[in-house]
């Protein structure tokens, strides 16, 4: 389109008290620019509307407060928007009507204009997309994920790889009620199961597995296999609700399991009580003293450290099927902790009142059998604190979930730490490891399954680990619900259920509208590389922490957009910087710090600021009327995974004397958004010492910095370090080339 | 070496309809433990005596001197985050103990249970109307005094019925004391602990000293105005000991060794005039009683909200003790007033309820009197002692 560009300043929230705005106006050139007292008004909007109509105004700089705040005001669809931040970035943290702060509003506006001068109106990539929505699981979670969807009026297929719908709730004796009395109840799922299976909305395919995901978000063709014949059907968005097993009981042999036939799985007493068959199994006897070892195999760094949730209400629940067959028998629970979430605590208070229901807390230091008699030992019991040993009839171990990714995960990670020692490591680890199922098969470069969110994996779990990210997987359009991504009982289950179909839904009317999903969920531009001058060095089909993009058989990437986050990583992994936005590129970054006045006495910093907690912070110390130093200036990136190397080498030859990376915290407890956005960053750093060796550079001039939002009062600190090293180091020797 | 538990469904039952039944409610916070001011230091309750309820350990349970080292304050009962009354689930252990340890066994389980209350109470009905002159019912059948006033020796003859019968139940009620104590004291050995350094006869003087003062009360939160009432009573019954053996001294000193009534002691048959010393005593002690039970009744009611109600056992005691008060009051009144028709039932009805406190004080909540101090004195004479109140003041 043909851009006419105007520049509007607002006046409002104490910016003319900070910045002199006359002298801001007068400093553009060539260009149209209004002052308002309130821009955000109705009537200041009315005077941007005014210039659009009569002016045919269509590319906006709007010199007011943060982006993050007021954009259901300023939205103008079809136009170019810029917002330049000179309320928080500047009016708030900078001393008032001084002429460093004059120069840093100045500079802003000229890095805004600049910005849209390179800048283009998005057009959405819309292709042919369906909105079916794929359910792999049909146990509890992936059929209440099916009836959500359906009901809200999308076509789901439900996969199931067992002949019968249901999983475990399927094997439940009885359940636990949510409501008083909180008693014992029938399994609910089987109205479950009715309600999927006689639903129009819903196709149901039994005993059946995916064995084919190939294409991206409202376009995959996915292949599923019944009993041998093959069926690919066009989906939309999925969901993974393949759920988990139990953990391997013969590891616990410490426990007595496989040496004494009287000790039991939680799962086989379950069994037992469904067939009516609640007795000994070694001689068949009744059961008169039964006790129930809790965190067998759990919160056990050698077996599995997690804690599986449904555990002690299910002990608690079976202790229940012993004392109603018989008045006289006794339950004995050891304990850890008793773990009843949410409503599970009133059942835990009605089976506590019950007499012959027992419990202690214990660590459980053996089970054995002595003089034809089992006895379980426990230490640092109630008990004072001390060792006690009970006889029993029968030993239950409540045993732990395994999600049903594990294998899968723990295979492709070795395979790919075999790969990184060669070809001849790889082929051996291929021809000697047992290849596991996998469940989902994509035909994705980055491999068939979805990766964990962080190296060495969460345990096999298909989780996101960060409660901003629920059912968000490294895959666009695959969402996780259930035991798959963590450790959950029904109730939780079916909740999670709901919240993943919901974001299905999201998926497939997003990208039948060519818009990104979570966290850019308002973006309608895709990344557009220019392939003339890729040398397939690979690194973004590599770096893209989602997979987007594919190979063609010579190496040149081969993007699938609706798989794209827009993070713009690959663009900061690209050493020909071949990579573009149509609103952000590697040109449009490099022109605006060309833009800033850099003064020849005196020094300037430059901050890459990532959007999603350390932009938020900058504005929090606004708010908060922190004091930061005037001569930094901020660039706000999408994620610093976009962070390309040709930009510190722009900042450094144009004479500035330091630059700071913000970006969201990584590693184990990551909060970046993109996932490895902030690791890349980081990663990437460390080669861009290498360059300012070759420029006779101090490498402290350039540093990154993890942020989260609530670290917004570190902020002066930080960056007064930062300055006060680069004073130690001197001004950048290159100033006033 | 790993502790040996066996849980034992029944006795679990039997605490809760013992009084325990909010027993189960207990998750085993300690916050009972942490608010009780008698517990000792080392090995704390009640939450460890709410765990051994819960597991049905009566060994356990009864071989420890902490279930008698509480005073039943309630402050636990009142500040516990379940509302599982660990007050009155050691207070049915107590019941429970008395009942396992008492002689003859099978008084403990009737006096226990309100079914048999009536029975109970027929056996001194049947005692006193065979032994009695005349129907009190029916005035004019019982024989008068010289002036044709009311002489209740004349009813029922001191040394033919009153003494023999009160005099024989007392016996009993001692012999079965020995008998029970003894087998508490084994059971309390069982327990291993290791004695201290101190004669028994020491430690003996040493809670009896700290009894008569009440000291344990005062430690109470939500129930120390429990202090006032229990004093009371406990100094009238005292006072009603004294005054009992001193009337038996003017009998017999009388009648056995024939001395002479001199000044205002008047040594010889009942009924004594108001101004003797004997009986100044006597209707001090009648009137603290009254006080003192009424109170009793009145905290309880008072406190009942925080600290629960009570059981079967505890009420048992206290009407018990009510009806010998009033009836022991009003049987004097009627006598000098000279309502005949009231005098002879209200004096019956006392001797019959004194006769229940006497002969089954060993099986009733009466036996916390010896019980309780065998256990302070086993506690005390092996190093078990309250936590020190100032120390805990100055901790907090």
């Amino acid at each position: 389109m043909e851009k006419k560009i105007g520049v509007y300043i607002c006046e409002g929230c104490s910016i003319a008290d900070a910045i002199n705005t006359e002298k801001l106006e007068k400093g553009v050139r060539n260009i149209p620019v209004k002052r308002h007292k309130a821009l955000c008004s109705p009537e200041g909007v009315e005077v941007i509307r005014n210039d659009m109509k009569n002016d045919g105004i269509n590319t906006l700089v709007i010199a007011a407060c943060s982006p993050r705040v007021k954009y259901d005001v300023f939205d103008f669809p079809g136009s170019i928007v810029e917002r330049v931040n000179i309320r928080e970035l500047v009016a708030w943290t900078l001393e008032p009507k001084d002429e460093l702060t004059q120069a840093a509003a100045e500079d802003y506006l000229k890095m805004g204009i600049v910005k849209v001068q390179k800048s283009d109106l998005p057009e959405p990539w819309v292709q042919e997309t369906v909105k079916t929505i794929l359910v792999i699981g049909g146990g509890v979670t992936g059929l209440t994920a099916s009836l959500e969807a359906a009901k809200a009026g999308y076509k789901v297929y439900l996969v199931e790889k067992e002949p019968e719908l249901g999983g475990f709730a399927r094997r439940l004796y009885k359940q636990v009620s949510r409501t008083y009395p909180y008693q014992l109840t029938e399994p609910t799922v089987g109205a479950l199961i009715k309600e999927v299976e006689s639903h129009p909305n819903i196709q149901v395919f039994k005993a059946s597995k995916v064995i084919k995901t190939d294409g991206q978000p409202g376009m995959w063709d996915v292949t599923i296999q019944t009993n041998g014949k093959e069926e690919t059907i066009r989906i939309g968005a999925i969901v993974l609700a393949a759920g988990w097993k139990p953990y391997d009981a013969t590891k616990l042999e410490h426990l007595g399991y496989g040496r004494i036939r009287d000790v039991v799985t939680n799962i086989e007493f379950e069994e037992m009580a469904k067939k009516g068959r609640l007795i000994r199994p070694s001689d068949g006897k009744e059961i008169k003293r039964v006790v129930f070892v809790q965190c067998a195999g759990s919160r056990d760094p050698e077996h599995l450290p997690y804690c599986s949730a449904y555990c002690c209400g299910a002990s608690l629940k079976q202790a229940k099927y012993v004392r109603e067959l018989d008045d006289d028998s006794v339950a004995v629970i050891v304990y850890k902790d008793i773990r009843t979430p949410g409503q599970y605590e009133f059942f835990y208070k009605e089976v506590q009142n019950d007499p012959g229901i027992m419990l202690t807390k214990g660590e459980v230091t053996g089970v054995y059998e002595e003089n034809g008699k089992i006895y379980v030992e426990a230490d640092q019991t109630l008990f004072m604190g001390d060792k006690i040993r009970v006889e029993a009839d029968l030993v239950v171990l409540a045993i732990g979930m395994v999600p049903a990714t594990r294998e899968s995960q723990e295979y492709l990670e070795g395979l790919r730490l075999a790969s990184l020692q060669g070809d001849e490591a790889k082929k051996a680890y291929i021809e000697q490891t047992p290849k596991p199922e996998f469940i989902l098969n994509l035909n994705y470069r980055q491999g068939p399954e979805i990766p964990p969110f962080i190296e060495g994996g969460s345990y096999g779990f298909a989780d996101s680990n960060f409660i901003c990210f629920q059912y968000e997987t490294r895959r666009t359009g695959i969402y996780a619900a259930g035991c798959v991504r963590q450790p959950m009982t029904i109730a939780e289950a079916q909740d999670d259920a709901a919240g993943a179909a919901l974001k299905a839904i999201q998926a497939v009317e997003h990208v039948a509208k060519g818009i990104a999903v979570h966290p850019r969920a308002w973006d309608m531009t895709y990344p557009d590389p220019l392939l003339l001058r890729c040398t397939a060095c690979k690194r973004c089909t590599e770096e893209c922490p989602f997979g987007a993009i594919d190979e063609d058989e010579k190496g040149i990437p081969y993007y699938k957009p609706n798989r794209c986050r827009r993070c713009a990583t690959c663009l900061g992994a690209c050493p020909e910087r071949i990579v573009s936005f149509k609103d952000y590129s590697v040109d449009m970054i490099s022109s605006m710090i060309k833009s800033i006045d850099v003064p020849e006495d005196g020094l300037m910093m430059l901050a890459f600021v990532c959007e999603n907690d350390a932009y938020p912070a900058f504005d929090t110390a606004g708010i908060n009327r922190l004091k930061l130093p005037p001569n930094l200036r901020v660039i706000p990136l999408r994620c610093l995974g976009s962070m390309n190397l040709v930009w510190i080498a722009d900042a450094l030859s144009r004479g500035i004397d330091g630059a700071i990376l913000f970006g969201c915290k990584f590693g184990e407890d990551y909060q970046c958004h993109f996932v490895k956005g902030s690791e890349l960053a980081n990663y990437r750093l460390g080669k861009v010492q290498e360059t300012l060796g070759r420029l006779q550079l101090e490498s402290e001039r350039v540093r990154m910095v993890q942020l989260s939002i609530a670290d917004y009062n570190k902020l002066p600190e930080i960056i007064n370090e930062f300055v006060e090293k680069i004073n130690e180091l001197g001004p950048n020797p290159y100033k006033g080339f | 070496m790993a502790q040996i538990i066996e849980p034992d469904l029944n006795f679990v039952k039997e605490v809760i309809k013992a009084g325990g039944k909010d027993l189960k409610k207990c998750y085993q916070c300690s916050t009972c433990t942490a608010v009780c001011n008698v517990t000792q230091e080392s090995r704390p309750f009640p939450r460890k005596e709410m765990l051994y309820a819960q597991w049905g350990l009566k060994d356990k349970l009864f071989s420890n001197p902490d279930i008698w080292l509480c005073h039943q304050c309630s402050d636990c009962t009142a500040y516990c985050p379940r509302g599982a009354k660990p007050g009155e689930v050691l207070g049915a252990i107590r019941k429970l103990a008395i009942a396992e340890h008492s002689w003859p066994g099978f008084l403990g389980k009737l006096v226990g249970s309100p079914l048999y209350l009536v029975f109970l109470l027929l056996v001194p009905v049947i005692i006193l109307l065979i032994g009695a002159n005349g129907n009190p019912l029916n005035p004019d059948s019982i024989p008068r005094g010289e002036d044709g006033s009311i002489v209740y020796a004349k009813y029922m003859p001191v040394n033919t019925v009153i003494d023999p019968i009160f005099i024989s139940a007392a016996l009993f009620a001692i012999v079965s004391f020995v008998i029970g104590v003894k087998r508490y004291w084994n059971t309390l050995k069982s327990s291993g602990l290791e004695p201290v350094n101190q004669s028994l006869f020491k430690t003996l003087s040493n809670t009896i000293k700290e009894i008569l003062l009440h000291k344990q009360f005062t430690k109470c939160n939500v129930t120390k105005t429990r202090t006032y009432a229990h004093l009371l009573t406990f100094y009238a019954f005292v006072g009603l000991f004294i005054t009992t053996t001193w009337a038996l001294i003017y009998l017999y000193g009388y009648e056995i060794f024939g001395i002479q009534p001199f000044g205002i002691f008047h040594f010889g048959e009942s009924p004594y005039p108001l101004y003797d010393p004997v009986k100044i005593l006597g209707n001090v002690s009648a009137l603290a009683l009254i006080t003192g039970i009424t109170l009793v009744v009145l905290f309880r009611l008072l406190n009942a909200p925080r600290a629960g109600i009570g059981s079967y056992f505890d009420w048992l005691l206290i009407a018990v003790i009510y009806v010998i008060a009033v009836t022991g009051i009003l049987s004097e009144v009627f006598r000098l007033l000279n309502i005949a028709s009231l005098a002879y039932p209200v004096y019956f009805i006392h001797l019959t309820f004194v006769f229940f406190l006497f002969a089954y004080a060993p099986f009733s909540k009466m036996a916390h009197m010896v019980y309780r101090t065998v256990a302070m004195v086993f506690a005390r004479h092996h190093g078990i002692v309250s936590r020190d109140l100032n120390m805990v003041r100055q901790a907090s």
